[in-house]
C-alpha cells in the first residue's frame, strides 16, 4: 500500500542516515555547534541556579491563561527571529548574485546559496513567519489579554490551553530540527502543486513542511476553540456582547474564521499525504489529479488565514489609540461591524491569489469585486481611528508610535492591494516581487500591531514599563528598515523582477538591491536595539514601576486588575457597568473598591500532560516525515492512551481559601500604593481622592445600588 | 467559587450509546458503498463524483444528527448558531469551487469522462 522510495530505508531508523546530516554544509555546521553550546549552556545555568524545579512547576506545567501567552510570545519572538534571519540570506543573496559575473561563494554559481538551498530558506521564511512568529505571538497575546478583558479568571479549557500550546511548541521543533536533520520543503510556503509530489521531490523536506503545517492547525484550531467558548461563557455579569472591549470582539472575529477554515488545510495536506505516502493522485499532473484543486484548498484557508493574523493587530490598534488620544474609540458599533464584515468577506476572496489560473472572466470578476468590497470595513477601521484621533490629547509614547505606523502601513499595504484586486492588473505584476512587496506591508501592519500591543500590554503583564527611549529607537529603527526594503522592492515589481530568484540576470537591479541590504542593515540594528530595550528596561525596572492603570488613560477592563496579574485575574468577579469600564470607574471614583468579604476562589491544577502530549506530537510527526512506523505506531498509541487516562481524572481543580485570597490582595493593594504614592495627583490621583473626599463617597453609595454585589463596598 | 458539576449541564447530556453505534453503523455503511461504487467504477466519474458527495452529505447529516446531537432545542442555541454560521461558509466555499473549475474545464477543455458540458 506505500509508495516505493527512492533511496534506502530502514526499518528501525526509516530514511535517517547519517548522511542526512549535513555537517559538511559551511553555514549548518557551524551554526548547529554555536545552537549546541547555547543549549548546554543554557542547561547549565538553570541547574546553577537550581532553577530546574521552578520552571516545571510554574512554567511548565502551568494552565495560567497569561504564563501560556508569555510563552507563546517567547516562541514567536525566536520564531521571528529564525525567520528575520532567512529574510537576511535573501537579500544579501539576491544582492550578491547579480549578473553572469557576480562570483560564487561556499559551492554556489553566484552569491553564496545554492539553489536548492535557497528555495529551502524561503519557503521557511514563510512558514515560519506567518504560522511560527506572527500566530503565536498574536494567539499569545490573545491569551493574555482577552480572559482579563472580559472580567474571567482563565479560559474555559485551561488544559486544552497548555495543550494548544505544546502542540505549536512542538511544530515550531520540528521546523528547526530540518536546519540539521535532513532539509526543508523548496517549493515556497504555501506549496507549488504538483512539485511536492513525491517524483518531483524525493527527500523528506515535504514532509517537513506537512507536519509542521498540520500541526500548527491542530494547535490553531484548538486554540480557537478554546477563546471563543472563553469569550461566549465566562464574561463577568453585566459584560453584554455590545460592553465587550474591542479587542475581545477582534479575537472573536478572527477565532471564528481560524475554527471554520483551518479544516480545509488540514484537509489538503492530508491529501498531499495520501499521495506521497500512499501513491493516490489527488493533485498530480497526471493520472486523473487536479492539481489546482490543491492551490484551491489552499487558499479556502490561506485567505481566511490572512484576516486571522489581521483582525486581532487591528483590535490592538484600536485599543492603543483611544488610550493615548485619551479619548474613547470613535464608532464602536462600526468598529465591531467592520470586524465582523472582513471576516465574512474573508470567505469570498481566495481566487485571487490564483487568478491567472484562467477561470475566466465571470468568475475573476466576482473574485476582484468581492475582493474589492474588503476596503469598506477596512476603510471604515481607518477613518474610525482618525477621528478617536481627531482633538484628542494625543501622546506619541512608543506604543502609540507602533499603532500609527501600523495605520500608515495599513493605506499603502491596502491600496496596492486595491491595485493587485484587479485581474487586469494582477496578470502584470503577477508572481513579481510588487506582491511580495504588498503582503509584506501588510504582514508589518501585524508587526507593528505586536510591538505596540507589547509595549502597552507589558506594564500589565509584568509590573512595570518598558523604556521609553530604547523603545522608540526599536520603532525608527525598524521603521527606515521597511522603508529601504521595501520602497525598492516596489520599484522592482514595476521593472519586472520575479519573485524567488535565486540568481537576479539583470544588472541594472543591482542598486535597488543593495539599498534592500541597507534596509536589512538597519533592521538588524533594530533587532539590537529591541534586545538592548529589553536589557535596559529589565534592568531599571525597580524604577519603572507601575501599578493598575500603567498609562493613566486606558479605558478597559484589563486595566482594573493589579499589576503584575495574580493568577487568579480577579479577587471578586466585578460586575460590569459600562463599555469602557475602567475609564467608567475613573469618571464616577470606584477605582478603590474594596469587598466586603472575599470568597473561595476555584482554580485549574497544575498538570504535565499537555507537555509530554506536545513531545510525543513532535516524535509523531518527526517519525512520519522519516517514514520511521514504530515511533508513529509509539508515539501515536501513548497520545491516546494519555489523552484517555486524563479524561479519567476528576480532581483537575483546586480551591483558594477566601484568606488566602484577602491576605494576596492586601498585598497588591499596599504595592499599588507604593508605587502610587510619589506619583500621586497623576496616576494614583483617583485612589487618593476616593478615599478622602466624603462627597463622592456619598454619590459611590447611591451609584453603587446596581453594583454592590458581590464586589461590596469601598474600604 | 462553588462549582456545578458540569456533566448536569443540558447543553453537555448528550451521550448516547446507541446514537454512538447507530452513527458507526451507517457511517462505515455510506463508506463501504462509496469504496464499492470506486472499485467496481460502475458509474462514470462525474456520475461517481456526484454520488460520494451524496454519500458524504448523508454521512455528514447523520454525525449532525446523531453523534453531536444537535437540535433546535434552547440548551444548544449555541450549537445551532454554529451551524447557522457554517452552512452559508459551506456553500460558499463548495459553490465557488464547483463555479470556478467548471468554468476553468470549459477553457482547458479538461473533462471528467460523463460531465454535461462534454458536448461542446
Amino acid at each position: 500500500m506505500l509508495v516505493d522510495l527512492q533511496g534506502p530505508w530502514s526499518p528501525l531508523l526509516g530514511r535517517l542516515a547519517l548522511s542526512q546530516i549535513p555537517y559538511e554544509n559551511h553555514i549548518l555546521a557551524p551554526l548547529f555547534v554555536v545552537v549546541v553550546i547555547l543549549g548546554l549552556a543554557i542547561i547549565a545555568a538553570i541547574s546553577y541556579f537550581g532553577k530546574w524545579g521552578y520552571l516545571w512547576r510554574e512554567w511548565l506545567t502551568t494552565v495560567d491563561h497569561k504564563k501560556i501567552g508569555i510563552m507563546y510570545i517567547l516562541i514567536g519572538l525566536v520564531m521571528l527571529f529564525r525567520g528575520f534571519m532567512d529574510a537576511l540570506m535573501i537579500r544579501t543573496q539576491q544582492a550578491m548574485a547579480v549578473g553572469p559575473d557576480a562570483p560564487g561563494y561556499l559551492g554556489a554559481l553566484h552569491g553564496y546559496l545554492a539553489p536548492y538551498h535557497f528555495g529551502q530558506i524561503y519557503s521557511a521564511h514563510g512558514v515560519i513567519m506567518i504560522l511560527l512568529a506572527a500566530t503565536p505571538l498574536l494567539v499569545g497575546i490573545m491569551n493574555v489579554i482577552v480572559p482579563l478583558q472580559i472580567g474571567a479568571r482563565d479560559m474555559a479549557y485551561p488544559y486544552l490551553n497548555a495543550l494548544g500550546l505544546w502542540v505549536t511548541a512542538a511544530a515550531a521543533a520540528l521546523v528547526m530540527v530540518s536546519l540539521f536533520v535532513g532539509d526543508f520543503s523548496h517549493n515556497g510556503w504555501f506549496g507549488i502543486a504538483p512539485i511536492f509530489e513525491l517524483s518531483y521531490s524525493p527527500g523528506v523536506g515535504v514532509d517537513y513542511w506537512m507536519w509542521v503545517m498540520q500541526l500548527t492547525a491542530l494547535g490553531s484550531t484548538l486554540g480557537s476553540i478554546n477563546i471563543l467558548a472563553t469569550v461566549v461563557k465566562m464574561r463577568a455579569p453585566g459584560m453584554t456582547w455590545l460592553r465587550l472591549p474591542i479587542f475581545t470582539w477582534a479575537a472573536v472575529a478572527s477565532n471564528i474564521i481560524a475554527l471554520t477554515s483551518f479544516p480545509a488545510l488540514t484537509v489538503a495536506l492530508a491529501l498531499i499525504g495520501f499521495d506521497r505516502y500512499l501513491g493516490t493522485h489527488f493533485f498530480t499532473a497526471g493520472l486523473g489529479g487536479n492539481l489546482m484543486l490543491y492551490t484551491n484548498l489552499f487558499w479556502i484557508w490561506g485567505h481566511p488565514e490572512v484576516y486571522f493574523v489581521i483582525l486581532p493587530a487591528f483590535g490592538m490598534i484600536s485599543e492603543i489609540i483611544p488610550t493615548f488620544s485619551e479619548k474613547p474609540l470613535f464608532g464602536y458599533v462600526t468598529m465591531v461591524l467592520a470586524t465582523f464584515g472582513i471576516a465574512g468577506a474573508s470567505w469570498a476572496v481566495w481566487l485571487h491569489h490564483f487568478f491567472t489560473m484562467g477561470a475566466g472572466p465571470a468568475v475573476n470578476s466576482f473574485f476582484s469585486v468581492a475582493t474589492m468590497l474588503v476596503g469598506i470595513p477596512t476603510g471604515v477601521k481607518v477613518f474610525n481611528w482618525a477621528f478617536t484621533m481627531y482633538r484628542g490629547r494625543l501622546r506619541f509614547e512608543t506604543a502609540m508610535l507602533w499603532a500609527v505606523g501600523a495605520v500608515f502601513l495599513l493605506l499603502l499595504g491596502g491600496l496596492t492591494g486595491m491595485m493587485l484586486a484587479i485581474p487586469a492588473i494582477n496578470y502584470m505584476v503577477h508572481n513579481s516581487v510588487f506582491v511580495i512587496a504588498h503582503f509584506h506591508q501588510m504582514l508589518l501592519v501585524i508587526v507593528y500591531a505586536i510591538f505596540g500591543a507589547v509595549t502597552y500590554w507589558w506594564p500589565k503583564v509584568f509590573g512595570f514599563k518598558l523604556n521609553e527611549a530604547w523603545g522608540k529607537a526599536v520603532f525608527w529603527l525598524f521603521t527606515a528598515g521597511s522603508v529601504l526594503v521595501f520602497v525598492p522592492m516596489f520599484t522592482l515589481g514595476f521593472m519586472g523582477m520575479t519573485r524567488r530568484l535565486d540568481y537576479v540576470f539583470n544588472t541594472q537591479w543591482q542598486p535597488l538591491l543593495d539599498i534592500q541590504v541597507l534596509g536589512i542593515a538597519v533592521y538588524s540594528l533594530s533587532v539590537l536595539a529591541f534586545v538592548g530595550m529589553l536589557y535596559v528596561s529589565i534592568r531599571d525596572h525597580a524604577k519603572n514601576q507601575v501599578s493598575v492603570d500603567a498609562w493613566g488613560t486606558a479605558r478597559s477592563l484589563e486595566w482594573m486588575t493589579p499589576s503584575p496579574v495574580p493568577f487568579y485575574n480577579f479577587a471578586v468577579v466585578p460586575h460590569i457597568n459600562a463599555r469602557d469600564e475602567w475609564a467608567w470607574r475613573k469618571e464616577h471614583g470606584f477605582t478603590d473598591l474594596r469587598p466586603d468579604h472575599y470568597e473561595d476562589i476555584h482554580m485549574p491544577k497544575n498538570t504535565g500532560i499537555p507537555l509530554i502530549l506536545g513531545a510525543l506530537m513532535f516524535l509523531l510527526g518527526f517519525g512520519l516525515t522519516w517514514r520511521i512506523w514504530w515511533l508513529c505506531a509509539l508515539s501515536l498509541a501513548l497520545i491516546i492512551a494519555l489523552v484517555i487516562i486524563r479524561s479519567f481524572d476528576s480532581d483537575t481543580g483546586y480551591t483558594i481559601p477566601a484568606d488566602e485570597v484577602e491576605r494576596m490582595e492586601r498585598g497588591h493593594h499596599e504595592r499599588a500604593r507604593a508605587v502610587d504614592l510619589p506619583a500621586a495627583g497623576v496616576l494614583g490621583g483617583a485612589i487618593a481622592y476616593g478615599q478622602a473626599d466624603p462627597a463622592v463617597k456619598g454619590q459611590g453609595a447611591a451609584l453603587g445600588g446596581g453594583m454592590t454585589s458581590p464586589e461590596g463596598s469601598r474600604v | 467559587m462553588s462549582h456545578d458539576n458540569p456533566l448536569q449541564h443540558p447543553e453537555v447530556q448528550v451521550a448516547s450509546g446507541r446514537g454512538y453505534l447507530l452513527t458507526f453503523l451507517v457511517s462505515t455503511l455510506l463508506m463501504g458503498v462509496a469504496l464499492f461504487l470506486v472499485t467496481s467504477h460502475s458509474v462514470a466519474p462525474f456520475g461517481l463524483m456526484l454520488a460520494l458527495s451524496l454519500c458524504a452529505g448523508l454521512a455528514v447529516i447523520v454525525q449532525i444528527y446523531f453523534l453531536m446531537h444537535m437540535d433546535l432545542s434552547e440548551a444548544q442555541i449555541w450549537n445551532t448558531f454554529a451551524l447557522v454560521l457554517t452552512i452559508p461558509l459551506f456553500i460558499l466555499a463548495i459553490g465557488l469551487t464547483a463555479w470556478m473549475f467548471q468554468e476553468l474545464y470549459q477553457r482547458t477543455m479538461v473533462m471528467l469522462p460523463g460531465m454535461p458540458g462534454m458536448l461542446h
